[in-house]
């Protein structure tokens, strides 16, 4: 579940956010981060006009660890070019399997 | 919060490692090629000993190492030790697997045999001092991290033994026969080296890449001391008493070892999320067909050995052609395009992520060669193993021909990849 902390008349933005987060895809199992319960928090300051996500990955030392990450980044400046993106990368709570959203396990299991 | 690294420093030592393997795959086929008769005798016979050093070091231990140096970061959860010891590490072992291989097929148990065995057993203790000291700076300990280590330590007990067998040809100091000691070192090599380190690695791979939601570990504990009990039994009655009635409860002992872990991935298989089964993983479950095919033939040597049956030397040149060609092969064929195309992706496609479109590691691979592969790597076990047991030369010739097709399948694909060139697409044109 995804915590949003985005000014309210800024809230339209949510949705924006999740539609251009879910273009990164794991690449080894072919599904998008969001559904894969990889995003913990997304925070939209708007007077400094900066996005900060925390997020985190499956694994510490996971081989596409840093390719997620500047995935996300990239993703975040080529969507939403007026705001400078942070990602913080975070490891509480520790991800398991139960993160994954009903979409995530419906794409995981080839439906 | 924390950072990982920027890059992969690893790659150029992790493709050198997997491309001299697939030259040492293809050798390993001619040699067959050249000595299919030779494989009908006694296993203690200078080509049948090229053929399984081939194997086992050029082969099975050049990929395994070169694979450890990028997945223990990800077992472990820490960095590798030095990339620069894994260079050294390189630099004895292959010059020396290659001495060993050349003397044991010509027979020359002299001062390049000997040379070759001290430059193969300084590569591997270089590898573990490594190995060592990675999983020294790792703060919690782990049964995968028990493994990989046990592991460790039989290949390096295996590789003392064996140099000191090759010193033994010339200078005789062995109060036993050869045949005693070759029995304890091919044992030491294959669970002790082999079983330990696949059983560690696969635990922990298995259910990442089938998205498992099955945790528990305690198949795994009990199988770790189950195995190591039935190898130290075996190593120390099979030194003093030889085999005999006891061997029957240590390949029983070893048997529940492997049962624990193969049940440990059956669980794993049943409880995966991802329902769709690769190529490459559905091999790497087959391979398991092998291991236990290995492990039920045991209790049959034992029995043709107790009788003086000379079939004993049959059954056991057929476990050996189970465990190295069947379960080890059949394991690395499918395990090598699960990591390689990462390792390549990474460095084509890890920076560009999120800028423009570009493919899953998975596309990376050329189907067709997996399949010519796939289908040659089966009909060389069907044809072998068949062409084995009805002793019928023909089949045999036919099986390893399969195998010299892949083989040059295995290595056509493992060039592509590294030859692959950057295919990106904009997102604006999608």
């Amino acid at each position: 579940m995804i915590t949003f902390d985005v000014p309210s008349h800024l809230s339209s933005k949510r949705g924006d956010f999740i539609n251009a987060l879910k273009t990164v895809i794991d690449p080894e199992l072919d599904v998008n981060i969001v559904d894969l319960g990889l995003i913990y928090r997304i925070k939209l300051d708007a007077a400094k006009m900066c996005i900060v996500l925390e997020m985190t990955l499956s694994s510490k030392f996971c081989p596409m660890g840093e390719s997620i990450l500047s995935a996300v980044k990239n993703c975040m400046e080529r969507n939403f070019p007026d705001f400078i993106t942070e990602v913080a990368l975070v490891w509480e709570p520790e991800w398991n399997y139960e993160f994954i959203s009903a979409e995530g396990i419906r794409a995981l299991e080839g439906y | 919060m924390s950072a990982v690294s920027h890059h992969n420093p690893l790659y150029k030592i992790v493709v050198t490692h997997y491309l001299l393997a697939g030259l040492f795959f293809l050798t390993l086929t001619i040699m067959l090629l050249f000595s299919v008769g030779a494989l009908s005798g006694h296993y203690f016979q200078p080509k049948v000993l090229a053929l399984t050093h081939t194997a086992a070091l050029g082969w099975g231990t050049m990929i395994i190492f070169g694979a450890l140096y990028q997945l223990l970061p990800v077992i472990l959860e820490t960095e590798l030790y030095s990339l620069r010891l894994s260079w050294f590490s390189l630099a004895f072992f292959v010059p020396g697997i290659i001495l060993l291989i050349y003397c044991f097929w010509i027979f020359d148990p002299g001062l390049y045999m000997q040379t070759g065995s001290v430059l193969v057993l300084t590569g591997i203790i270089l590898f573990n001092v490594n190995v060592f000291f990675t999983v020294k700076h790792k703060k919690q300990e782990s049964i995968f991290q028990e493994f990989i280590i046990t592991s460790c330590l039989w290949l390096t007990l295996t590789a003392l033994l064996g140099t000191l067998m090759v010193f033994n040809f010339r200078f005789s100091f062995f109060q036993k026969d050869h045949l005693h000691f070759l029995r304890l070192h091919a044992h030491m090599g294959i669970a002790g080296w082999f079983l330990m380190l696949i059983v560690g690695v696969s635990a922990k791979l298995v259910p990442m890449f089938l998205v498992s939601k099955y945790q528990r570990k305690y198949p795994l504990s009990l199988s770790y001391y189950f195995i190591n009990a039935a190898l130290l039994s075996f190593l120390i009655d099979g030194y003093f008493q030889g085999i005999g009635f006891m061997t029957y409860f240590i390949v029983l002992l070893g048997a529940a070892g492997v049962s624990f872990y193969l049940f440990y991935i059956f669980r794993c298989f049943k409880s995966r999320i991802r329902k769709e089964v690769d190529l490459p993983m559905m091999k790497t479950l087959f391979s398991f067909v092998f291991l236990t095919a290995g492990i039920l033939i045991l209790p049959f040597i034992l029995y043709y050995h107790l009788r003086n049956d000379p079939f004993t030397v049959n059954m056991s040149m057929l476990y050996g052609i189970l465990v190295f060609m069947g379960w080890i092969s059949t394991l690395v064929l499918g395990q090598t395009f699960k990591t390689l195309p990462f390792v390549v992706w990474l460095k084509h496609y890890g920076h560009l992520t999120g800028k423009v479109k570009t493919p899953v590691p998975a596309e990376l691979i050329n189907s067709l060669l997996l399949y010519i592969q796939f289908a040659a790597f089966i009909s060389f076990l069907l044809a072998f193993t068949v062409g084995f047991i009805l002793v019928s030369s023909t089949l045999k010739f036919i099986g390893v021909c399969s195998l010299i097709i892949t083989a040059l399948s295995y290595c056509t694909q493992i060039i592509c990849l590294l030859l692959h060139k950057t295919k990106t697409e904009d997102y604006d044109h999608i």
